[in-house]
């Protein structure tokens, strides 16, 4: 019986301790682990938006789906586009991508991968600038195309890598379902509209990234 | 031809060493038991390397002398990388059965025309030191060793493994500076009008010896009148890949290549006849056999339609290899009385 | 009692060395020795784990009673695994973003387990800190090298920093699975062939004697 007690003791104790430990850890790590989630989301929306001082989130649920775009607006609160993610399966998982488009939805403004498993020094060659400054200025209408081993014709094709065709073709898909979903969701007017010039001191609607 | 299939009576007597005549070599079937027997291997072997001259040659005449120097650095690296290995472990050097040179030849023949030297040498390199004596040598390795360099090659190089140059004899019909293997064509771009004719004779872009269907057949034909290969390997192999990839095409002719193409593009041929016939890495009885060709055919059809790769006779072949061992366990044929036995 | 301390430490620098000895550890070895930082990184964060929870096992070992002392540890070694996780992800996010859930799959590495059941609760703090710290140091060195022998074959680079020239054409073969086999594969024979070379030498002079 002594036996049980102790036992019981033991365990109890020892999950106490553990508990207060995490949440003591926890409470320290969690803000930081959210600020930086944060700045690498907001890094990427301004990698994808090269003139954009702040962004405003717009959301919108469509069906089960929850649509984000983020409006990235210049420092006198006039829009410079909208960011978006674009995830899809590339060669061997996920591929995210965050995209940037114009207000008029007629061109890309960049495109930035923010995470991906293909092959190393195969598929993952779309993070390469070569690769990324294709779609700088590209056309996504009818919609975005990849060639192989030319230069692009047209104004909405872009070179495919060669030897990783299904990573480059998995971009392309992404680009253009996420663009897709976007301009038949979010009208025109939302995106053009002018907001308030972003204060100095700090991106105000940064605090509600998640 | 007497050449019969394998039955119990066989397998029985098979042991009793053989004189050295024409009527030997008849029956030496794909059998590892045979295959220890020293006496026979520089014969079969220099047999299959006479059986390559005809795709060597094709290699050369599509693809200029880029492709005969790629075939000497891959047989010389082999012969080093054995020598070396059968001196340091203080065995017997036996480096002129052939057994390399088929290894550097076959390795050879599955590389690009551009492939660079040093790579070829690494493949060469793994292809023997890993793929062969590591597992003890002639006889013991468990994956086809030139299958195996290549693979490690695919997978260390796999930009420059995939990077293809036009035949010498097509080029000026062609802008691109990159070419396309048939396969590639037919998966990325949904082109399956490249002509039939060019590739039986081997003149599209790919692999040095694969290209020429024609070629290959030649030599296969060569080994099959020698009495070295068993016609159910490559025939079940190809057949197993024609009758497969047929459903898919009658299903949708536009969509899916036919069976022909699936029979002259790649490396189908050469897989069929020098790579499923290996002795030493194919099963020993009969049903094994059966079962070994037949799954690899339709791996072989399903990594090409369906898989991320446009061509998938490698590792179709290098995936049943490693069943061998457990196919040769499990369809071994029953000695007289044994299965009573193991019943109580 | 120092000279045993001594003992203790150095036998996990080779006659126990984690992962090319007594092959254990396998899943962080071969998983996540895509580079030199990578394996250094995880390295540190198994050796904060084993060291911290073998002391705290080391010194419970007498108040615990033995029918619930696995999984006593198993909460004390998780516990300390998520700490390590947590501080990763808010410290250093790039590591942790590329070591994934390799990180909190420590819990089951059977290192740590298996130190705590073979001698952090049989033995004093000391003679528990001495071993847990050569092993881990071991486990340490033996992820770095595989990490730098891959990252070298594989990039061509040694912590990031180029190391051979663009004539080098990367093994990309190295930073794939299969190449974590291969180099540890080969790091095995190495260290099989280096020791029984050792013995071969060690019979020799005994019998010259």
């Amino acid at each position: 019986m002594n036996n049980i007690v102790k036992m019981f003791l033991n365990l109890v104790v020892i999950g106490a301790l553990s508990g207060v430990i995490l949440s003591g850890v926890f409470g320290v790590a969690d803000p930081m682990i959210k600020a930086n989630k944060e700045k690498e989301l907001k890094e990427a929306i301004f990698v994808v938006l090269p003139g954009a001082k702040d962004f405003k989130v717009l959301e919108k649920t469509v069906g089960q789906e929850k649509l984000i775009v983020y409006k990235g607006i210049d420092e006198n609160g006039a829009p410079v586009g909208v960011a978006f993610k674009a995830d899809g399966g590339g060669f061997q998982g996920n591929i995210g991508l965050m995209v940037g488009l114009d207000t008029s939805y007629l061109k890309l403004k960049a495109v930035e991968v923010l995470e991906q498993l293909e092959t190393p020094g195969l598929g993952d060659r779309i993070r390469e600038e070569a690769f990324k400054d294709q779609f700088k200025g590209l056309e996504v209408k009818p919609k975005v195309e990849y060639i192989k081993y030319r230069k692009p014709e047209k104004p909405n094709q872009i070179q495919a890598i060669t030897g990783a065709t299904i990573s480059s073709e998995a971009v392309v898909k992404n680009i253009n379902r996420a663009v897709e979903k976007v301009v038949a969701n979010f009208p025109a007017e939302e995106i053009t509209r002018a907001e308030a010039a972003p204060e100095k001191v700090a991106p105000k609607e940064s605090g509600n990234g998640k | 031809m007497d050449q019969k299939t394998l039955d119990t009576k066989e397998i029985k007597t098979a042991p009793t060493p053989e004189p050295p005549s024409q009527a030997a070599t008849k029956l030496v079937v794909s059998s590892s038991p045979h295959f220890l027997n020293n006496e026979s291997v520089p014969k079969i072997m220099h047999n299959v390397v006479t059986a390559l001259l005809p795709a060597t040659a094709a290699s050369v005449y599509f693809f200029g002398w880029r492709a005969l120097l790629l075939i000497i650095v891959c047989v010389a690296s082999c012969l080093l990388t054995e020598y070396a290995f059968q001196k340091k472990r203080n065995k017997p050097i036996k480096i002129y059965d052939g057994s390399a040179i088929i290894t550097g030849m076959l390795l050879a023949m599955t590389l690009p025309a551009g492939f660079p030297i040093f790579g070829a040498v690494l493949g060469s390199v793994f292809a023997i030191g890993v793929g062969k004596q590591l597992f003890g040598g002639l006889g013991f390795n468990i994956f086809n060793p030139a299958l195996l360099g290549r693979a490690f090659l695919m997978a260390t190089y796999p930009v420059l493994t995939t990077t293809w140059v036009w035949p010498r004899t097509m080029e000026k019909a062609v802008d691109a500076v990159t070419a396309a293997t048939p396969l590639a064509m037919a998966k990325f771009e949904g082109k399956l009008d490249v002509p039939l004719m060019d590739m039986i004779l081997g003149n599209t872009a790919g692999s040095l010896g694969e290209t020429s269907a024609i070629a290959i057949i030649l030599g296969g034909l060569y080994l099959r009148y020698k009495g070295y290969i068993n016609w159910k390997l490559p025939l079940g192999y190809l057949g197993t890949i024609a009758a497969f990839s047929a459903i898919f095409w009658l299903s949708d002719p536009t969509k899916y290549p036919s069976p022909l193409f699936h029979l002259f593009a790649g490396g189908a041929m050469l897989g069929a006849w020098f790579m499923v016939t290996d002795m030493v890495t194919s099963p020993v009885t009969s049903l094994g056999q059966w079962i070994f060709v037949i799954v690899a055919g339709i791996l072989a059809v399903v990594i090409r339609l369906f898989g991320g790769l446009p061509e998938g006779v490698m590792y179709s072949i290098l995936f049943m290899n490693a069943f061998v061992p457990l196919l040769n366990k499990h369809t071994r044929p029953k000695v007289f009385g044994e299965a009573r036995a193991q019943k109580v | 009692m120092a000279n045993n301390l001594g003992y203790e430490f150095k036998k996990g620098l080779w006659q126990e060395l984690p992962p090319f000895r007594l092959v254990l550890g396998l899943c962080p070895t071969l998983a996540v020795t895509n580079s030199a930082v990578n394996g250094l990184a995880m390295g540190m964060a198994t050796i904060f784990v084993l060291f911290t929870s073998n002391i705290l096992i080391s010194l419970v070992r007498r108040t615990i009673s033995s029918q619930v002392r696995i999984p006593a540890y198993v909460v004390i070694i998780a516990t300390l695994v998520t700490v390590a996780d947590l501080f990763l992800a808010a410290v250093f996010p790039a590591i942790s973003k590329s070591l994934g859930p390799y990180i909190p799959l420590i819990v089951v590495n059977c290192i740590i387990l298996g130190r705590a059941e073979a001698f952090a609760q049989k033995n004093s703090i000391l003679p528990t800190a001495a071993d847990t710290l050569g092993i881990g140091i071991g486990f340490i060195l033996s992820l770095t090298l595989m990490g730098t022998i891959r990252e070298i074959l594989g990039f061509g680079s040694i912590f990031g920093v180029k190391l051979l020239g663009s004539w080098f054409e990367p093994w990309i073969v190295m930073i794939l699975p299969a190449g974590a086999f291969l180099v540890f594969g080969g790091l095995v024979a190495l260290v099989n062939w280096i020791s029984s070379r050792k013995t071969e030498k060690a019979a020799e002079a005994a019998m010259s004697r």
